[in-house]
């Protein structure tokens, strides 16, 4: 990530909105920078990170674009690596051995018979080194040593500039207090991250579908408007942006200094994650779940509609993305939830029973391998259904299942209204 | 399920069932209902305690550890140090101790942890400090000292850590620390610096000051120390105290040439930067705050950046011309056998001069262990000359030098006092010399005279 004064002098103010200054991923001549820097920074490969530096600098000039250069060095060196060099003892053990010796000089005098030299030769031979590779050696820990080992991702101009302005974005989430967003899918990456960054959440019902989230830290609402969890947040952003539809609304203190401001995004601007979704799947067991009613139901028979981790089971501050859920197309408030509780670890699985006893849900059906050593007992206080099966889960028993449990918690069916063939799949995506 | 509580970013949170819940009489004040859960400041923790046993409320919090400390500092305590031991005891352990500076704050402190006996946390304002109770702890306890800080990140049962690290520290390790012991404790009122106290859920509180903010001081804020740390438990002034007695010393400086080439280089230099600000009349309109404008006109201003990097570049000039590193040498070997400080402006001009002249050298970079390990070796003889940047100069304690050498520094008096007082720190009486080199005809010439002070203000 950027740092703060990379940031500070592209913050605009207006009213009592605070956005950042981004550039034009296809403005030729900002590409001509970027390609420029990725140039220079490729032969720089095995190079020290100082002489890079200088190198930088002298690119640099007496440019005034260059906030623009320092952050686009910035993106480019997050992204790669530096590697120190291979000493045979620890730089400072080296130090300790020569610096007895100092001071010394190029020439003798009466209080100096050693010249720097042969301080150099003695310990040289001493920690068995050539003398010019231990003077290269004396400082190998400092990270101006290091030497550029791998330059990271393949940029191109375009990139690299599509990653600056995503890194200015998460920039202003330096200054926030908190954030409060809005999104529709991909719940499960999301409280993934939300976790990894230990961030506090309170999410809720968003009137057009989706979830409404409250993001802050547990010291938060003890203390006005800390930011110390603005480092969190902005880490955090780029999951956001994995979800297909979303708007962010961040309280941000710009250090300028007018007291809270608003600086909000949504999924109409041009920023892209570089974070990954998670995989289709997490598992064999869910993958060939949903192939096997793709096979065996699909939208030929039956009346279902499966969707993967479109609901959310909202459990205070914790919540519960069930694998499935299928969708009566008849009657789109008939929906059963489908939770796989496959191969796991004891510790999970005793949190996953955890939360399905808080769950209390009703139109919940969990599916448990046997092989497991869970008993049906584990799962009495349970409102939900559990079937448990050995190998794989049994289709036809699960969609029985789930005919008896919306009998039981929705009613009879009404009456197909419909021609079946006029029913499209297509919310699906 | 049973009710229980425990430990998470700086707060406590209970965690019940809606039985248990609704069966409580009531839950009480500092716990609030936020997003669902029971939750509140960690501080809160020891006045807690009895209503959590009263209600069978299973104590998840506490993650410290009891220790097997042995003080090895053989000094004894003065009667004031045991005054203020006492005083803090008879308070349950929290509060503060206001003693005056160089009266053995921190003797109080590692007395108080061997009482504990208890996984502690030390928080101070400056890296400097934190070296020094880092070197301080590993002597006076002989084991590993955690540290805290940007540059380092490792936590032990004993850790020091700055004010400035402490909530990231607080948030994921708060609970293992059974003793919080804030140095310089003036500064926690402080927007951000009281959050880590506040986060933190430590049973025993020390907070150590020569200056207590007076209650205005702390109104202007959030929160306050008696809240945050205890009460005022001891004071001492420092009238009753025996003065500090200043070693004799003496000034001198030197005053070398910059080479033709550098002379050219450095005028033209000097010509752009000062043409500029002249022509725009910055100091006129801005003052003080002319530098900080010129900053801000270079970010879109060609000529404005031209002259800022004219600056830049003079003061480079300066700093490593040939001349200071000739000077330098000749005193070196002019005070052979004498223990020698040399201060620079920049990193890189220290790390020159230790390569080149075989010095250790301490810089923001350099690890507590290997800060230890120089000064220790200056100190006992083995290492003859340090090399520093601006490190050294905060409030810590260094091995007397007899000779000390500026470099380069800047226009401040502060530092210059606190430099200065790097030799005179003295325990017997010898004739210590601090030696400026400048060179002659530059920005240097003007940065000294304005640093001087009067030797009867030092």
């Amino acid at each position: 990530m950027l740092t703060s004064d990379l940031i500070r002098p592209r913050l605009r103010m207006q009213g009592s909105t605070v956005s950042v200054e981004m550039v034009d991923e296809q403005n030729p001549v900002l590409q001509q920078t970027a390609r420029d820097l990725i140039e220079l920074f490729k032969q720089h490969i095995g190079q020290s990170q100082s002489v890079w530096e200088e190198a930088l600098d002298i690119y640099e000039g007496s440019r005034v674009d260059y906030v623009l250069i320092r952050g686009l060095a910035k993106v480019l060196i997050d992204g790669a690596e530096f590697t120190p060099l291979p000493t045979p003892l620890p730089p400072a053990t080296l130090r300790e051995q020569l610096f007895s010796r100092g001071p010394v000089f190029a020439s003798h005098d009466l209080l100096h018979p050693t010249t720097r030299q042969e301080a150099l030769e003695e310990v040289a031979g001493e920690v068995a080194l050539l003398p010019q590779d231990l003077d290269a050696l004396l400082f190998a820990d400092r990270h101006a040593t290091y030497l550029l080992s791998d330059p990271g991702p393949a940029w191109t101009p375009a990139t690299l500039l599509a990653r600056y302005n995503l890194e200015l974005a998460r920039g202003v989430l330096y200054w926030a207090s908190h954030i409060t967003i809005e999104a529709s899918s991909n719940y499960k990456d999301l409280w993934r991250y939300i976790k990894l960054f230990k961030l506090m959440f309170w999410a809720e019902p968003a009137q057009n579908g989706g979830y409404r989230i409250d993001l802050d830290g547990p010291i938060s609402p003890f203390v006005s408007a800390t930011l110390r969890y603005g480092r969190q947040l902005a880490a955090f952003l780029p999951a956001l942006m994995i979800c297909d539809s979303w708007q962010m609304r961040a309280h941000v203190y710009p250090p300028q200094g007018r007291g809270e401001m608003i600086y909000r995004l949504d999924h109409t601007c041009s920023l892209h994650s570089h974070f990954k979704r998670s995989g289709e799947f997490d598992s064999r067991l869910e993958a060939d779940f949903a192939h096997e009613f793709e096979q065996k139901i699909g939208n030929k028979r039956g009346h279902w509609r499966l969707t993967r981790e479109s609901e959310v089971v909202l459990l205070g501050d914790t919540v519960m993305v069930p694998d499935f859920v299928l969708t009566d197309t008849d009657d789109e408030n008939r929906r059963i939830l489908i939770e796989l509780v496959g191969f796991w670890h004891p510790q999970y699985l005793r949190r996953k029973i955890e939360k399905v006893r808080a769950a209390n849900c009703p139109q919940l059906l969990l599916l448990v391998y046997k092989g497991l050593n869970v008993t049906g007992e584990a799962f009495q206080d349970v409102a939900s259904e559990v079937i448990f099966f050995q190998h794989k889960p049994v289709m036809k028993e699960v969609m029985q299942t789930v005919e008896s449990m919306t009998q039981r918690i929705y009613g009879p069916r009404p009456k197909r209204k419909i021609p079946k063939k006029r029913r499209q799949p297509q919310e699906q995506e | 399920m049973d009710a229980s509580v425990f430990f998470q970013g700086g707060t406590l949170v209970l965690h019940q069932s809606e039985q248990h819940i609704r069966d409580m009489e009531h839950i009480p004040a500092p716990f609030q209902l936020v997003k669902s859960r029971w939750r509140c400041e960690a501080y809160h923790y020891g006045p807690l305690l009895s209503w959590f046993r009263e209600q069978h409320i299973h104590n998840n919090v506490p993650r410290w550890q009891r220790l097997a400390l042995k003080l090895h500092d053989t000094r004894e305590l003065h009667d004031y140090q045991v005054k203020a031991l006492d005083a803090w005891e008879a308070a349950a352990r929290r509060g503060s101790v206001v003693l005056p500076t160089g009266s053995g704050k921190t003797l109080v402190a590692t007395h108080a942890i061997r009482q504990v006996n208890a996984s502690t946390v030390v928080l101070v304002p400056t890296i400097g400090l934190l070296y020094q109770w880092y070197c301080l702890l590993t002597n006076a306890f002989q084991t590993e000292i955690g540290v805290y800080y940007g540059g380092e990140k490792r936590v032990l049962p004993l850790t020091v850590t700055t004010y400035h690290s402490a909530g990231d520290l607080i948030a994921e390790y708060g609970n293992t620390f059974k003793l919080l012991i804030c140095d310089e404790v003036h500064h926690l009122p402080a927007k951000t610096w009281g959050e880590a106290a506040l986060m933190t859920p430590a049973p025993y509180r020390l907070g150590l000051t020569a200056t207590y903010p007076t209650e205005l001081e702390q109104g202007g804020d959030r929160w306050e120390l008696d809240d945050l740390i205890g009460p005022i438990v001891y004071t001492q002034r420092l009238e009753e105290l025996v003065g500090k007695q200043l070693a004799e010393y003496r000034t001198q400086r030197i005053r070398v040439n910059l080479t033709a080439d550098e002379r050219v280089a450095y005028d033209a230099a000097y010509a752009v930067y000062t043409g500029f600000v002249n022509e725009r009349g910055l100091r006129r309109s801005h003052g003080p705050a002319w530098l900080h404008e010129l900053m801000r006109l270079s970010a879109f201003d060609p000529a404005a950046r031209r002259a800022f990097l004219a600056r830049q570049q003079a003061q480079k000039i300066v700093e490593s011309c040939q001349g200071k590193f000739a000077a330098l040498e000749a005193l070196l070997r002019e005070h052979s056998g004498e223990r020698i400080l040399i201060f620079t402006e920049s990193n890189a001009v220290a790390y020159t001069i230790a390569s080149q002249y075989l010095i250790p050298v301490i810089t923001h970079e350099t690890h507590v262990a290997e800060r230890k390990h120089i000064l220790d070796a200056f100190q006992d003889g083995r290492y003859q000359a340090v090399v520093t940047s601006k490190v050294l100069n905060e409030g810590v304690d260094v091995p007397e030098a007899k000779v000390a050498i500026v470099l380069g520094g800047g226009a401040s008096k502060r530092e210059y006092i606190q430099r200065l007082g790097r030799i005179l720190r003295k325990k017997e009486p010898l004739q210590a010399v601090l030696i400026e080199v400048l060179a002659r005809k530059t920005i240097d010439e003007g940065k000294a005279q304005r640093r001087r002070v009067p030797r009867e203000q030092c």
